[in-house]
């Protein structure tokens, strides 16, 4: 269990109760799949916000589901680089028909960058949400909050069940 | 009929005053532990069926465009529309609204709307640009996120407008109101958030067409940008439709309509659905009924906001150089070029380029001082007043440059003047 010092309990908890039986035959499979639980994999809020971690640094977005139901972008309104947010707070805008959508920030943290060509090209967050249509990046200050984010599976449930638009 | 159910109204809106005064305190205070409880609850069919959702209208008793903003900022913040619908009625003094993320300088001018001592007013929605003034009447349909529906509202407003007057009105792709087939009559916007969402339009009863005209008009100021545009489109009041349709009625036309609709189907519930539900209010915007209303219409009011809120953008002119300035031996037309580059409302950089005609052998250096001077500065008055007093000191030092700079001088505030 050296290997899995200094992970965070709820990561390490979860990949015990995944990989419990099989840990003495695969040590170096568990120790590659914990890293990728805390780096690179996405989290979502329940109002569609995406974000990726990587040592730190937050990328932050709109879900398909998101871009999908507001229609073609005509604008985005991005935080500044150094404004400080807290969690759930609205940080944007997202235009589109008219109507002006709030972005909220998923998470606690520093601005640190914003996508440029999001905001001279808009539809970028409708054709690659995911990737090129990227928002903003964030410093986080308090990293325990990634862990009350949904996962991309539970994501999907959330989104299937039509509770919220 | 129609004058039945006003002096209804009145008498309803009468007694809803005076609840208002008792429980004001308790109805408007801020819905603060609800609004963060948002994420978790959600209303499920159960409830829906137990607590149907009911309506009220309220009618803003002020006409200050910063009140009545801050006034819908405030209950879009703040208000609990967990199975309650609000119906926001409210007019304004002459002024112009941009949308949240359009440029003034490119919808209408502001020195002049300035000098018509009308304010232009940005609000949180987006959309496009509108003259506002006590003949144009602005509805908001606040709901829950989820229960927003933009068309619905629409079609409430059409039928209002067909049940009391007669008047056939069809609602475009565009969502906006037209009659005839071609002339708008209503423009809409939107805000959408967590847990609460707004749409909100506007209803030309009567408005004074000519000062509307004189506000949106556009030249084309060479300014490069990003921000929204407006689309234009002919513009009828419906009093012309119709001499009977004043602002008055329409209050009571749309609110009755709103009260008798189902929120859900649309289907007329008639005088049964309206004896269920909340009625008329008059509302009187303060900060003691509504704390934190003043600090809203404080951010509302700011250059900051209006102004400073403006996606970056470039001014660009060229000025035809007279001959007179140029050196000798210098053919052709030459120009003066003019490029600002606009931040947050701030001259963040000013390029001048000058055609070689127009140095003399001592080179111009009034071109320093002109771009220190503007930088910095808001993009305003303010600027060219900077402006002329830079060159005034230069073009005393050196007298010999007087008539260039002069040029030079009036083509920068032809350039602020014309925005």
């Amino acid at each position: 269990m050296r290997s899995l010092r200094g992970l965070h309990y709820s990561s390490v908890a979860r990949i015990s109760r995944c990989f419990v039986a099989r840990w003495q035959g695969n040590v170096i499979r568990y120790i590659s799949i914990s890293i990728n639980c805390l780096s690179g994999s996405r989290r979502f809020t329940d109002k569609h916000e995406w974000i990726s971690v990587n040592e730190n640094i937050g990328t932050v977005g709109i879900s398909h589901h998101a871009q999908k139901s507001l229609g073609e972008i005509d604008f985005a309104q991005l935080p500044d680089v150094g404004a400080v947010l807290e969690k759930e707070v609205t940080c944007g805008a997202l235009e589109s028909v008219k109507a002006a959508s709030e972005i909220f920030c998923p998470v606690s943290g520093k601005v640190i960058d914003k996508n440029a060509s999001v905001e001279q090209t808009p539809r970028l967050i409708n054709s690659s949400c995911y990737d090129k249509g990227w928002l903003f990046k964030v410093e986080l200050t308090k990293p325990d909050e990634l862990n009350r984010l949904m996962t991309e599976s539970e994501y999907e449930t959330f989104i299937k069940s039509g509770v919220y638009k | 009929m129609a004058q039945a159910m006003a002096q209804n109204m009145f008498r309803i809106s009468q007694v809803s005053l005076n609840n208002v005064v008792r429980c004001n305190a308790y109805a408007f205070a801020p819905a603060t532990s609800q609004a963060k409880a948002y994420s978790s609850a959600s209303t499920t069919d159960k409830e829906k069926s137990k607590n149907p959702i009911q309506k009220s209208v309220f009618i803003s008793q002020s006409t200050d465009i910063f009140t009545n903003l801050a006034l819908e900022d405030w209950m879009y913040r703040n208000f609990n529309f967990n199975n309650h619908h609000v119906l926001l009625m409210w007019r304004n003094s002459p002024c112009v609204v941009i949308g949240r993320h359009q440029n003034p300088w490119v919808e209408t001018n502001t020195t002049n709307v300035a000098h018509q001592g009308m304010e232009i007013a940005r609000r949180n929605s987006g959309g496009g640009t509108v003259y506002h003034d006590r003949g144009n009447l602005n509805l908001t349909f606040f709901t829950k996120r989820e229960e927003y529906n933009r068309r619905n509202n629409l079609e409430i407003v059409s039928r209002a407008l067909f049940r009391e007057w007669g008047i056939e009105s069809v609602i475009t792709p565009r969502e906006d109101i037209v009659v005839k087939n071609t002339y708008k009559i209503s423009g809409t916007a939107a805000k959408l958030g967590r847990p609460n969402a707004y749409h909100h339009c506007t209803l030309l009863v009567d408005v004074n067409k000519v000062a509307l005209r004189q506000s949106l008009h556009k030249d084309d100021k060479g300014i490069v940008t990003n921000a929204t545009q407006s689309v234009a489109s002919p513009i009828m009041n419906l009093c012309e439709i119709n001499q009977h349709v004043k602002v008055e009625r329409m209050l009571g036309a749309v609110g009755w309509e709103y009260l008798r609709t189902c929120p859900e189907t649309l289907e007329d519930g008639g005088q049964d659905l309206i004896n269920k539900q909340r009625g008329f209010q008059l509302i009187n915007p303060t900060d003691n009924w509504f704390p934190g209303l003043n600090k809203l219409k404080e951010e509302l009011s700011s250059w900051d906001w209006r102004f400073g809120k403006t996606p970056k953008f470039q001014v660009n002119k060229s000025f035809r150089v007279p001959k007179e300035f140029l050196g000798e031996g210098e053919m052709g037309v030459q120009e003066l070029k003019v490029s600002l580059e606009v931040n947050k409302g701030i001259i963040d950089d000013v390029t001048l380029k000058l055609p070689p005609g127009l140095l003399s052998t001592n080179g111009f250096h009034g071109e320093v001082d002109v771009v220190t001077s503007l930088r910095g500065q808001p993009f305003s008055e303010r600027a060219v007043v900077s402006l002329e007093n830079a060159l005034h000191d230069m073009s005393t030092k050196e007298g010999n440059l007087q008539g260039k700079s002069q040029f030079v001088m009036n083509c920068m505030r032809q350039v602020m003047q014309s925005v």
